[in-house]
């Protein structure tokens, strides 16, 4: 899932400095569930806005929406009307829902209200961590399970750096060390052979290196 | 009736909202908790008296410790508005006539369903005075006569003709009415009639029903100094207090069961033996002894238990050999009542049951008779007030679909599972509170008295509004399992559609509702909108002008009331710039609520709830606190400061000291006025 943050909002403020009638629009998905974008996280920042501008001697109004998800055409498209009428729109989505929104409605003005923070998953209620970086080649089957692409540092293929201290990363002592969690992992389950076997330098053109993606199932297409 | 229903509610013969009405006077909306209970029970002043109450009986309190005390509820609302809101109203009238042969319970009820419905109705009394049994036959310290004023007072005001001392029968029987233009007749004329015992010397006995109404009529009703009551039902124990009340040293009564089998109310039952009543059980009288006239005592004999009879009661054997004497100068013979059915004639084309009531069609009241309906005692048998009132309500519906051509149709409602046993174990344990007592010598004026506000509050506070909990709109539910989580009483489950929260089991904390990031969740009682409309309603009337800060505490209600502390007294002394906004457990206290009152115009916010371990839902002041603290960090982003929201846990015992929090508060100096 995706997990955001919701910008502070003396940031959210200044974006926003101009305009007295805006839109904030959350998304019923993946910042929904960590608590960033929801209907309720609409609510709450709208309330804390209108009170921060009325502090300051401008006070705005705010039209508060939530889709099922920003980033569907169907779902953004009943926005259409109610949009015309504000300045701007601070969307609670994610980055895909920020720009499906500003393509959809090239004319507007479309604003983050959260950052974008990364792939993972909820630890427990009201932690998350992140398990993806999307590098579009998977090899979780080489390393018992756990992401040495995006829980190491360094995202190194073939065992942990010099840095790897009693379990922690040379980055942060809060951060576990990728490799010896594989490690770990791997020799409970039998296998340390896989460490045998050497990776070879990953070709990385699946990923972010290899210019913006696309997926088209031909099958698929109406 | 759509969805399931608290037991409460479908065991009460006329599916009242208890749950309603119970929770409105948990929220201190006492006019708005007799509007609910007074809703489908016109006699709701003669109920909060004489109700056998059934709903106790099944409420799932019972099942944690007690059950609630729903019936000295019901007293509590009456008395609270008594006399003081008419109820009802008619909203259109027809040409159509009915008569209503009885003024008790049922045919009461009955007119005052058929008035609303626009009828014109004229009920015809034998007797002098409306209200049958309820004026007759209940002794008037349990049920006050000016009690069952009000409550036929509203019903003829409604427009209600009665005609009191007109039997039918004799100058006009039942055939004359139809052809007098009632086009439909409704006989409610109960079972006003005792049975006999059949033994020996019975003619020297006085009969309950009859005895009763020798009182109730204000007629000098001589008796001895040791009196005897044969039977085990209400008539037989309000025979035997109203004796002791007659001045009787010695009253006893003599039962041929043994004490789980008596009929009569057990409230009733311990009540007559604390006046000093006894009881004697498993005997029964076999020939009554006098001399020259006079009653000097009873034979009886002892009886067995043997298996159960037809009424799944055990069926009581004579022992033979074991006669015994038991001295007496008066004997009341209470063994149960018939109907006086010689009023009807053959021509009425009414028939009767070999059990002596009159046959009906069990679904819609018909009698054998073209447009002639029945109801209560007169078709069952001596019953409870509310089954009459419920049949009246019902002839009701009856005769209205018939006078439209139509068919009746009823509908009972389903009840909501049991508690399970996971839910139960984590219900917090209350006690229940008693009724207080009249305390005085035995007189005719009412024994019991009513909870006082503090008490009845508290009462209501016990109701585990079974069924009014989550409520999930499924279309904005994310499956994120916030709910899953944070439900101190796990209940909510996620499956393939999203969440479900079991209405059987949710306690109605209101934590997940607002915890849930979608806000896909409401509660029945205490909702979102509920709470924020109040909190806006607060704003409204306060003048901004006050010089003064202006405080708003969400204060827990169910804190507020646990320990005896005078709520009234403690609000009474809150300076006028403080506000408070109650709730139901401080979980429910949203954290948009929080920024609602500050945008609103609060310049300071408290929350008050008991302390961590105290709550009354396990965890609901833990995650008030939790969420006054990410408030406190957002005031903190905008420039107000976090200082002027706060969070305090006061044990109940000193719930007072939400005076000095207000204050201190103020005088604390971080809150000044915006």
């Amino acid at each position: 899932m995706i997990i955001a943050e919701r910008k502070p909002i003396d940031e959210i403020k200044a974006m926003i400095a101009d305009c007295r009638r805006i839109m904030i629009i959350g998304c019923g998905t993946c910042v929904t569930v960590c608590f960033a974008g929801g209907e309720k996280e609409v609510g709450t920042l709208s309330s804390a806005i209108r009170m921060a501008r009325r502090l300051g001697g401008k006070p705005i109004e705010i039209i508060e929406k939530t889709v099922q998800r920003q980033c569907e055409w169907e779902y953004i498209e009943p926005l259409a009307g109610e949009i015309e009428g504000v300045e701007a729109v601070l969307s609670l989505g994610c980055g895909i829902g920020v720009q499906a929104l500003a393509e959809r409605f090239p004319q507007k003005t479309f604003l983050p209200g959260v950052n974008t923070s990364f792939l993972g998953l909820p630890l427990e209620q009201g932690v998350w961590s992140e398990r993806c970086q999307a590098c579009g080649n998977c090899i979780l089957d080489k390393t018992g399970g756990i992401c040495p692409i995006s829980r190491c540092s360094k995202s190194l293929l073939n065992g942990p750096c010099g840095g790897s201290q009693n379990g922690k990363c040379e980055i942060d002592p809060k951060i576990d060390c990728a490799w010896q969690l594989i490690y770990e992992r791997l020799k409970a389950l039998g296998k340390l052979d896989f460490l045998l076997e050497i990776q070879p330098p990953k070709d990385w053109s699946t990923g972010r290196h290899g210019g913006p993606r696309k997926i088209v199932r031909e099958d698929l297409i109406l | 009736m759509k969805g399931a229903f608290p037991p409460c509610q479908v065991a009460c013969p006329l599916h009242t909202d208890i749950r309603g009405y119970i929770a409105a006077i948990a929220r201190l909306e006492f006019d708005k908790a007799y509007a609910i209970a007074r809703e489908p029970n016109p006699l709701i002043h003669v109920c909060s008296r004489v109700c056998t109450h059934p709903c106790e009986e099944k409420c799932r309190r019972g099942e944690v410790d007690e059950p609630v005390a729903i019936w000295a509820l019901k007293r509590f609302v009456a008395d609270v508005v008594r006399g003081k809101r008419r109820f009802a109203t008619r909203n259109s009238q027809f040409a159509t006539r009915v008569a209503i042969v009885g003024s008790g319970p049922c045919g009461l009820a009955a007119a005052h369903d058929l008035a609303r419905m626009g009828y014109q109705v004229t009920i015809f009394e034998a007797h002098s005075e409306p209200g049958g049994m309820l004026t007759i036959g209940i002794p008037r310290y349990r049920l006050p006569r000016e009690v069952i004023e009000v409550d036929i007072k509203q019903i003829l005001d409604l427009g209600v003709e009665l005609k009191t001392n007109t039997p039918i029968g004799e100058e006009i029987t039942l055939s004359d009415l139809k052809e007098r233009g009632y086009d439909a007749i409704f006989i409610s004329t109960g079972a006003h009639k005792s049975r006999r015992l059949g033994i020996e010397g019975e003619a020297l006995a006085f009969f309950g029903v009859e005895f009763l109404r020798e009182i109730n009529l204000g007629r000098q009703v001589e008796i001895g100094r040791r009196v005897l009551v044969i039977g085990g039902g209400n008539v037989a124990i309000d025979s035997a207090r109203s004796a002791l009340r007659l001045g009787a040293e010695e009253v006893k009564i003599i039962y041929r069961r043994s004490r789980a089998e008596m009929p009569a109310g057990e409230e009733e039952v311990e009540e007559a033996e604390s006046e000093g009543v006894e009881f004697h059980f498993l005997a029964t009288p076999t020939k009554i002894i006098s001399e020259d006239g006079k009653v000097v005592g009873m034979e009886c004999i002892r009886m067995r238990l043997g298996p159960p009879d037809e009424s799944g009661r055990r069926r009581p054997i004579p022992i033979e050999g074991s006669e015994f004497t038991i001295e007496g100068d008066t004997i009341i013979i209470a063994i149960g009542q018939t109907p006086d059915l010689s009023f009807i004639r053959p021509e009425d084309g009414i028939e009767i049951t070999t059990r002596g009531t009159i046959a009906v069609d069990p679904i819609t009241l018909a009698t054998s008779a073209q447009g002639i309906f029945a109801g209560g005692d007169v078709i069952t048998g001596p019953g409870s007030v509310v089954e009459a009132i419920s049949f009246g309500k019902k002839a009701a519906i009856s005769i209205d679909a018939y006078l439209r051509g139509e068919t009746p149709s009823f509908e009972e409602p389903v009840e909501l599972e049991a508690l399970s046993q996971k839910t139960l174990a984590r219900i917090k344990r209350i006690g229940r509170e008693e009724v207080p007592k009249l305390q005085k010598p035995l007189g005719f004026e009412e024994v019991k008295l009513g909870y006082s506000v503090d008490m009845a509050v508290r009462a209501s506070h016990r109701c585990l509004t079974c069924g009014a909990g989550a409520i999930i709109e499924s279309e904005k539910c994310a499956s994120c399992l916030t709910c899953v989580r944070v439900c101190p009483y796990e209940v909510p489950i996620v499956n393939g559609k999203g969440a479900v929260i079991d209405a059987s089991q949710c306690q109605a904390c209101g934590i997940c509702a607002c915890e849930c990031p979608s806000k896909a969740i409401t509660i029945g009682f205490d909702g979102f909108e509920a709470i924020l409309a109040r909190i806006e309603a607060l704003f409204e009337d306060s003048p901004k002008a006050n010089p003064e800060p202006l405080i708003v505490g969400f204060c827990c209600l169910y804190c507020a009331y646990a320990d005896g502390v005078d709520v009234e007294k403690v609000r009474s002394q809150l300076p006028a710039n403080v506000k408070i906004i109650d709730v139901l457990c401080t979980g429910k206290v949203d954290s948009l609520f929080l920024l609602k009152a500050f945008e609103l115009g609060a310049d300071g916010v408290f929350v008050a709830g008991c302390l961590e371990g105290d709550c009354h839902n396990i965890s609901g002041n833990i995650w008030a606190r939790k969420r006054v603290e990410h408030v406190k960090e957002i005031l903190d982003e905008i420039g107000l400061s976090g200082e002027r929201l706060q969070m305090y846990n006061i044990p109940s015992s000193e719930w007072w000291k939400v005076i000095e929090i207000a204050k201190e508060m103020v005088e604390s100096g971080k809150i000044s006025k915006r």
